[in-house]
């Protein structure tokens, strides 16, 4: 244990006679009269019920969070009477614009109302009803093998996180934390899946496991954010939908739109985040920079982990015959260049036009659509 | 009863199925988004449907986009739509090849038109509620116009209930 109490309540004097009068009708009472605003907070829309920002009033609310908390060390929730003896929490993060994005409140409410369940939600037994020849139904298997992973990861890093962000933070942490549950629930879908296509999970991905480590072990929030918000998930989110597009069966249609749903909420608190920075500090950009840089390296490496893109070839392919790879290579291809354009056309949205002159991901990009010209494939 | 495939009328009964299939609707989640249909055909015709909260609460045919603030525009010619809804009415839902996602992931039939990128991530962030909206379809009887020898032409060249 990092932290041991530094009183021994069993053997406590003054704590045990205070316990016994209060448990003997004799209160203290001095709490009624805490140091708070009263208010009496309502649904500004009935159908959408009580949400954060028809909280967002006087002390209690996030408008005018300052852009540095000082106050504010503990656990406390942001509104209460901070009194003395309460803990120095020491949070990590304690700067507004580390964390903070437009619209965080509704990003919140979004993930609450549009949760699902892997269990139930999806049409298990109707696989049984889909005849997928063997060869593509291995690379799914393969397919749900590196997601399981993926997600896996994508659980850990916010759920590292909340507990870092001063509780100033609120409907951060509590948007974080969704994030983390809506994580959890793709590796378990993705693992049920695997082990109900009788195959099971394939291999692990050697490449792909060295970079979902070093979004893990981001040194800052904002690095971590960058990484895995708008580039590792907006990387993701297009592969959900053309996942959806190569999907052998409507049971995995549904599945895939269902993660969609949450991945997109996600790089939407990404780029909403990002967008923040550098409308209230534009002198991060150069360490935004020096952030995406390792970002698109650790993505281009992915280009390493052939299990991964055989299986989209296979799947897009819809099978291994000649015809089937030609055709497959050229719509994973097209997915390809597909990834990296929306990549660049968030960060274009953020402010970072710049970006695309500087990266050496775009000239992979102008690389790679010159390759499939002289192949023959437009991109 | 039967209403015409593009229509205002047509966008409404989905609307009023929307209604009637509110726990369903209730239970995926808010759905805030405002989107527009364009089906092609010589001319065009566009409309707007806009989502708030778990409803449909407005759909109307205009002239143009111009103006208009929108999240995304789902774009395709009409053999495309047709394509789609009778695969909806014949399989209950749309079947493997005619989801929305499939449909317009390489904009091959129908196209996802977008200024925005985090408007283009709404289609994604709220693609079920989506899909299940045009689902609804299933239980409409629709006319494409040819009982009557109306060409497509003929019909897209004016916008009908245009405000």
């Amino acid at each position: 244990m990092a932290y041991l109490s530094t009183i021994d309540f069993f053997e406590n004097r003054s704590f045990l006679d205070r316990w016994k009068a209060a448990m003997k009708g004799d209160l203290d009472l001095s709490w009624m009269n805490a140091a708070t605003e009263q208010v009496e907070c309502r649904p500004q829309n009935p159908r959408r019920g009580l949400t954060f920002r028809d909280l967002d009033v006087g002390s209690y609310g996030y408008t005018e969070l300052p852009e540095i908390v000082r106050k504010n060390r503990t656990f406390a929730p942001r509104g209460a009477e901070l009194v003395d003896g309460l803990p120095d929490l020491q949070p990590e993060v304690s700067r507004k614009s580390e964390v903070w994005a437009y619209n965080i409140e509704g990003y919140y409410e979004e993930a609450m109302t549009r949760q699902w369940n892997a269990a139930t939600d999806i049409a298990w037994h109707d696989l049984a009803k889909y005849d997928v020849p063997d060869d593509v139904n291995r690379a799914f298997a393969q397919l749900c093998t590196f997601l399981s992973e993926v997600e896996m990861i994508a659980t850990d890093v916010p759920a590292k996180w909340v507990g870092k962000l001063s509780a100033d933070f609120f409907e951060v942490k509590n948007f974080v934390a969704t994030q983390a549950m809506d994580e959890a629930r793709h590796a378990e879908v993705f693992r049920k899946r695997a082990l109900a296509s009788g195959v099971g999970l394939m291999k692990a991905s050697p490449q792909n496991e060295w970079s979902l480590k070093q979004l893990r072990d981001a040194d800052s929030f904002a690095e971590m954010s960058v990484g895995l918000h708008l580039a590792g998930e907006g990387f993701v989110l297009t592969l959900f939908r053309f996942s959806e597009l190569i999907s052998p069966t409507d049971v995995d249609k549904k599945m895939f739109r269902l993660v969609m749903q949450d991945e997109a909420r996600h790089v939407g608190y990404g780029m909403q985040h990002l967008k923040w920075v550098i409308d209230h500090f534009p002198e991060k950009r150069e360490m935004i920079h020096a952030h995406l840089d390792e970002v698109e390296n650790m993505i281009f490496g992915g280009g390493y982990a052939t299990e991964v893109t055989e299986s989209f070839i296979i799947l897009s392919g819809k099978g291994l015959k000649k015809e089937n790879i030609e055709q497959g290579v050229r719509i994973t291809a097209q997915f390809q260049l597909k990834q990296i354009e929306e990549y660049f056309e968030r960060l274009d949205k953020c402010g970072l036009t710049e970006r695309r002159r500087m990266s050496k991901l775009a000239n992979a990009m102008e690389l790679t659509k010159a390759m499939l010209a002289e192949m023959g494939i437009a991109a | 009863m039967t209403v015409r495939f593009p229509s205002v009328e047509f966008f409404t009964a989905l609307q009023a199925r929307m209604r009637e299939a509110a726990d369903r609707f209730r239970r995926l989640g808010y759905f805030d988004t405002t989107f527009a249909v364009k089906v092609r055909d010589g001319g065009e015709r566009v409309f707007l449907l806009r989502f708030e909260v778990f409803d449909c609460v407005d759909v109307r045919e205009v002239e143009s986009l111009a103006g208009a603030s929108v999240d995304f525009t789902l774009e395709g010619r009409f053999e495309a739509w047709r394509e789609m809804l009778d695969d909806i009415r014949a399989h209950g839902h749309a079947d493997a090849n005619h989801s929305i996602n499939t449909l317009t992931h390489f904009g091959e039939k129908i196209r996802v038109v977008y200024d925005d990128p985090d408007g283009h991530d709404k289609l994604y962030r709220f693609v079920e509620s989506i899909q299940e909206f045009f689902d609804l379809a299933a239980g409409i009887e629709i006319d494409y116009g040819e009982a009557r020898g109306e060409t497509g032409s003929e019909y897209f060249s004016s916008t009908k209930g245009a405000p």
